[in-house]
């Protein structure tokens, strides 16, 4: 690939107590990726992306944004960065509108000083959020008006994917952006997801979702038991090998058949 | 995310299948469950005010000529306004998704304090109700930091401070009621008037005004009322969640503390449970303006028409002459119908 690499894992391990979710994974996203996160439940992605949201310290290895390294916790260090996460759920706040969720913790106020004092600039809120919404071609009705527990739940994961894409200018992930939509709102998101990767932002998307991660993503990484099990572009491989990869049939790794060979 | 909110829209009408008349076989039909939802999301939207509406319509048809007059409406608005101070106060915390059961304590302390402050330690009058009002505020941080730093319940962390607060209460006074020895300099601040208007209702409206400004026009109310709905996905927006809680103490605890030195200048002494009865009152009036407009939602508006609404029925069960007890039956009825009509706004209002 010719692009530059945005952000390196190295040997990355992470155990919680004796289980040891991610064991020496290492990991290259390019700029403009968009990666497909994929593997069985307790292979690895949530903790994977965990740690690349800040809300997990590796502990052992090394990440390194644009050449530097960083550590990314707290979330709002990774956020500062650059870095947005988008949940499956908990993103957003039921009773409110679509343009105070975008600006959520980051409200346009007069003032300085105590939140107290500063006055919340709801206009300039909405006309910032629906530009926003816009220029991604989202058409939601009701951006300033409409509580986000009115809308569809189509319409909800395009305001929360949304929200990241603005805020987030270098990395956005995606927590199984598709799972619990219908057809149709699943197809809105995945456009929107393949907008924003036009627009040359880099993306991480767990999905269990294949069918999804095909027409989107130009990258399919596979994590089974902690490790990274393949890392494919998706033009490369196809659907058969990547669910041999997720259950074990096929491993490709190695150091883990060398280990194995020396094992029998 | 989408499960979790369609998840009362489609199973809450279920739970009662058999009431209806149009059901077959235990199930209702599609219209049937839907009138149903219709129903009770009117009754979580607009309860209280049926309620009030209800109440000012009987008492005015059984005491035309002494309920139904303008005298009387002045009475119980003048009457109601620390209370709606107070109540206003408890709606911040409410709002956040917290509870603060010491307000009433931090009244009645505050009122006893203040008039000790200036009857036996000589402080000027603006001083005297400077620190007692900074005490409220501090005792609610105490309350946050206690609830959100720590991690305690705060039902039972306010119920904890809201006891130390009576046992100060104690030390202090002996349990004895204080005389102001004052002038009339500091009654005048509750029972003066300016251009015919009481102090107490212009103080209520200026605190009422101040509130609702600070939750619906700054980021610091964005917040609280974010981490009232969700605390995570707040928290994961970046939003200071235990800063919020503890501003939302203060300003519940600062209301009480205004009430109490309010009540005091009202009274014209330091009477050591005056304002235990608040707590009640207040969490009455809080729950029934969450179900008036908003389905479910707290906010001061309808704390303001819930604090109507008690006084409006303890005035009418005295104007008809009711005996005493009624006021308490009527008190504990009104909460528990409150916590009802709120729980039914916030289960069939979303969707």
């Amino acid at each position: 690939m010719a692009q530059s690499t945005l952000l390196s894992l190295r040997h990355i391990c992470r155990s919680f107590g004796g289980i040891q979710a991610l064991d020496d994974v290492s990991l290259d996203i390019a700029k403009g990726d968009i990666v497909g996160l994929v593997g069985d439940n307790g292979a690895g992605k949530s903790t994977l992306i965990k740690i690349l949201a800040g809300a997990h310290d590796p502990t052992s290895g090394e990440v390194i944004l644009e050449g530097q390294p960083r550590r990314l916790s707290p979330p709002a260090e990774a956020q500062r960065l650059g870095i947005e996460t988008v949940y499956q759920d908990l993103s957003l706040i039921g009773t409110f509108t679509a343009a105070e969720n975008f600006f959520l913790g980051r409200e346009l106020a007069l003032g300085r000083g105590p939140a107290l004092l500063r006055w919340i600039r709801l206009k300039s809120m909405g006309d910032t959020a629906i530009k926003g919404l816009d220029e991604l071609h989202i058409d939601i009705p009701g951006v300033r008006s409409k509580t986000v527990e009115r809308m569809s739940g189509g319409q909800r994961q395009l305001v929360a994917i949304a929200r990241g894409a603005f805020w987030g200018h270098k990395l956005l992930l995606l927590d199984e952006p598709t799972a619990a939509l219908g057809v149709r709102e699943s197809r809105e998101v995945l456009d929107l997801i393949r907008r924003l990767g036009a627009k040359g932002l880099t993306i991480v998307m767990v999905t269990h979702n294949l069918d999804h991660l095909w027409q989107v993503c130009n990258r399919v990484v596979v994590m089974r038991r902690g490790r990274k099990a393949a890392d494919l572009p998706s033009a490369a491989t196809n659907m058969e090998e990547v669910v041999a990869y997720i259950t074990g049939a096929k491993e490709a790794m190695p150091a883990r058949a060398t280990a194995l060979e020396a094992g029998a | 995310m989408q499960a979790d909110h369609s998840l009362p829209e489609t199973s809450a009408p279920a739970e009662v299948p058999r009431a209806l008349p149009s059901t077959q076989a235990g199930y209702p039909s599609p219209g049937a469950r839907e009138r149903r939802a219709m129903l009770m999301r009117l009754l979580g939207t607009y309860g209280t005010i049926i309620v009030l509406g209800s109440m000012l319509l009987i008492f005015s048809v059984l005491q035309p000529g002494t309920f139904a007059t303008i005298g009387n409406f002045r009475n119980i608005i003048n009457d109601m306004a620390i209370g709606t101070i107070v109540a206003a106060g408890l709606t911040v915390p409410l709002v956040a998704g917290d509870f603060d059961l010491s307000i009433g304590y931090v009244a009645s302390f505050c009122g006893l304090l203040v008039v000790g402050l200036l009857s036996f330690s000589g402080l000027s009058i603006p001083l005297a109700i400077v620190l007692v009002v900074g005490l409220g505020t501090l005792i609610g941080i105490v309350n946050g930091i206690v609830v959100s730093k720590i991690g305690v319940n705060a039902f039972i962390a306010t119920l904890g401070t809201g006891t130390i607060v009576v046992g100060l209460n104690y030390a202090y006074s002996g349990g004895i009621p204080l005389q102001l020895t004052q002038s009339r300099e500091f009654t005048n601040i509750a029972i003066g008037r300016i251009a015919g208007v009481p102090h107490l209702v212009i103080i209520m409206a200026v605190v009422l005004a101040l509130l609702w400004v600070i939750l619906n026009r700054t980021v610091q109310g964005q917040h609280i009322k974010a981490i009232g709905v969700s605390p995570e996905s707040a928290r994961r927006a970046g939003v200071a969640v235990d800063r919020s809680r503890i501003v939302a103490f203060a300003i519940a605890s600062t209301c009480a503390a205004i009430g109490g030195v309010l009540m005091a200048s009202n009274l014209g002494s330091g009477q050591v449970t005056a304002g235990d009865g608040f707590m009640l009152t207040s969490f009455s009036a809080a729950f029934l303006g969450s179900a008036a407009l908003r389905e479910g939602q707290f906010h001061i508006l309808g704390t303001l028409i819930g604090v109507l609404t008690v006084a409006v029925g303890n005035n009418g069960l005295a104007m008809i002459g009711a005996p005493i007890f009624t006021q308490f039956l009527f008190t504990g009825c009104l909460l528990v119908v409150a916590v009802a009509l709120g729980g039914i706004g916030r289960r069939y209002g979303r969707g």
